[in-house]
């Protein structure tokens, strides 16, 4: 389906698997029972439980530990960037405790000060590209983080990427880049303050080429779904 | 004249910066082993009608280092009592000690093709058929008697090519035992289970999620494919495409419908399971797990990781590309 004839909530239904990340999901923020439901309702196939602030992080371990009967065959957790107080390596260790059905454990590349301490977390590791809030030389860092963790893998999100780039060469360069190892996307668009939005039209045409490149991957939306 | 999808795998590889490490170590290991067997099979004298074929791993050109031998002798000509060669002696070069082929009685075994051919469908099909049937399709390559296996190979597929066929259809009787046979696969690996009490349970789900499920995408992409060609050319283009490795198949396929990337992922999840399953600890591991410690193993968590992302090509290529989108809707589910 092309942006010419698909609305964007068109073009994000149209693919098969998506989910939702709870990050949006603001005000039941902790809950994790009502995070999943909420999720669910979005698609039972995927889903990115997401403590971004440290503080999350306990609640959520404890709730997946539980193996809670949940529908989706994806299953992603972003760790914490925000708030961080404990050790890098208390952290991993932390991390590597979440259940083995647990796909993919994300995390950004500028909050990695010593890439050996994940090692632990093996194929589970996926590292995001950042927003143009992030300091110049990204891709030098991606690179330097998957030299030494060969098994990490690689979230593109595509906002972030446009928010570099609106040509959207950078995201097709990282593409060519870690094609291999994309593991899922993040998809939405982002509002003047880099918050993450609903998909808009304009996103829609400018993102389509490059999504058409990952149609085999889950797409995780971080926006809730945009309007008909 | 029909294209050959030989080298499609090397052609991804090249195309996405991949190298498919396990997957090439699995096919020269495939070779070498191969050269062994057929010197000393041919030194056992072979009817002019037989062949001794293997299957499996070696069909598929990915034996690894615990890889069963299966293997049949296929006969082409009247039934018979003294076939050759002997099952004895073919079994002191194949299948022998920690090789020994599957214990379903499918393998190791006089086969003739006679059967494969005419029994299709009804209670004279009976699983074992299906299964020799699909297999020499789909995944098998001779060891001696090179022009008994075209031969017989060619009588199966005339035995799915018949009047029924039509120009620029794909051929319903080969897809509909083709998805039969992966349906099979599927509700036989829980009738293993209930049999067996779960012995051999994670590596069995392990291959049902990976091997068998490639194996399947390289009878159906072909078959599909069939809707570009009469119905006299479809046997030139099967007999080409079946002549090549499953993983060439379907590397092939990604190329033609310009899914690249998804078909760079599909084989680096691929080659990770090749790899997981010559690594000794990981294969035994698998061997001994049961369901009830699935979640615990971290080999099986990787299996399971594998599956998911091989799944998730094949399904974007069926699904997400133009032409083939048309085809299984129209042909796959009904």
């Amino acid at each position: 389906m092309t942006v010419a004839e698909a609305s964007p909530l068109e073009l994000l239904r149209s693919h098969h698997p998506v989910g939702a990340s709870t990050g949006y999901m603001e005000e039941i923020r902790g809950d994790w029972h009502q995070l999943a439901a909420g999720a669910a309702r979005v698609s039972s196939l995927v889903v990115e439980f997401s403590a971004l602030s440290e503080p999350e992080l306990d609640g959520l371990v404890s709730f997946l530990s539980k193996n809670p009967r949940l529908p989706f065959r994806y299953v992603s957790v972003h760790a914490p960037t925000k708030k961080r107080t404990v050790p890098e390596s208390s952290l991993v260790e932390w991390l590597s405790h979440l259940p083995r059905w647990v796909s993919a454990i994300v995390t950004h590349p500028d909050v990695v000060h010593d890439p050996s301490a994940y090692r632990r977390l093996g194929r589970r590791l996926v590292f995001e590209n950042l927003d143009a809030r992030a300091p110049e030389g990204q891709l030098t860092e991606l690179e330097r983080l998957f030299e030494s963790l060969p098994e990490a893998g690689f979230c593109l999100d595509v906002a972030h990427a446009w928010s570099v780039d609106p040509t959207m060469q950078l995201a097709n360069e990282l593409l060519d880049s870690y094609r291999n190892r994309l593991r899922h996307l993040h998809v939405s668009s982002l509002d003047p303050a880099h918050r993450h939005a609903p998909l808009t039209v304009e996103h829609a045409a400018a993102y389509e080429p490059v999504l058409a490149r990952c149609r085999d991957v889950p797409w995780v939306l971080e926006a809730p779904l945009p309007a008909p | 004249m029909t294209e050959s999808p030989a080298g499609a795998l090397e052609r991804l590889a090249e195309a996405t910066d991949a190298s498919f490490p396990h997957l090439f170590a699995a096919r020269e290991r495939t070779e070498d082993s191969l050269r062994d067997r057929r010197q000393k099979l041919s030194e056992l004298g072979t009817d002019r009608d037989a062949s001794v074929v293997l299957m499996g791993s070696w069909g598929r050109r990915e034996l690894t280092g615990e890889s069963d031998d299966d293997y049949m002798v296929i006969l082409n000509g009247r039934e018979r009592t003294d076939p050759r060669p002997r099952l004895d002696a073919v079994r002191r070069v194949v299948g022998g000690g920690e090789r020994k082929p599957g214990a379903e009685g499918t393998f190791d075994d006089y086969v003739y093709s006679r059967h494969l051919a005419e029994r299709i469908g009804l209670d004279r099909d009976d699983n074992r058929n299906l299964t020799r049937r699909m297999l020499l399709v789909l995944e098998s390559l001779p060891a001696v008697g090179e022009h008994a296996y075209h031969e017989a190979r060619a009588a199966v597929l005339d035995g799915y090519l018949d009047v029924s066929v039509r120009d620029f259809r794909p051929p319903r009787f080969f897809l509909n035992d083709t998805v039969r046979y992966w349906r099979t696969i599927c509700v036989d690996f829980v009738g293993k289970e209930r049999e067996r009490g779960g012995e051999g349970w994670g590596l069995r789900n392990a291959k049902l999620r990976t091997s068998r499920k490639l194996l399947f995408a390289s009878g159906l992409l072909p078959i599909l494919e069939c809707h570009k060609y009469t119905a006299a050319g479809m046997r030139p283009f099967l007999e080409a495409q079946l002549a090549a490795p499953p993983t060439d198949r379907v590397a092939d396929a990604f190329i033609r419908h310009g899914a690249i990337d998804a078909g760079g992922r599909a084989f680096e999840a691929y080659d990770r399971f090749i790899g997981l399953l010559h690594d000794p600890p990981s294969r035994r591991s698998l061997q001994d797990l049961s369901r009830e410690e699935a979640d615990e193993s971290p080999a099986f968590a990787e299996a399971r990781r594998i599956g998911r992302e091989l799944e998730g090509s094949l399904l974007s290529l069926l699904f997400e590309t133009d032409e083939l989108r048309a085809l299984i809707r129209e042909f796959g589910i009904f």
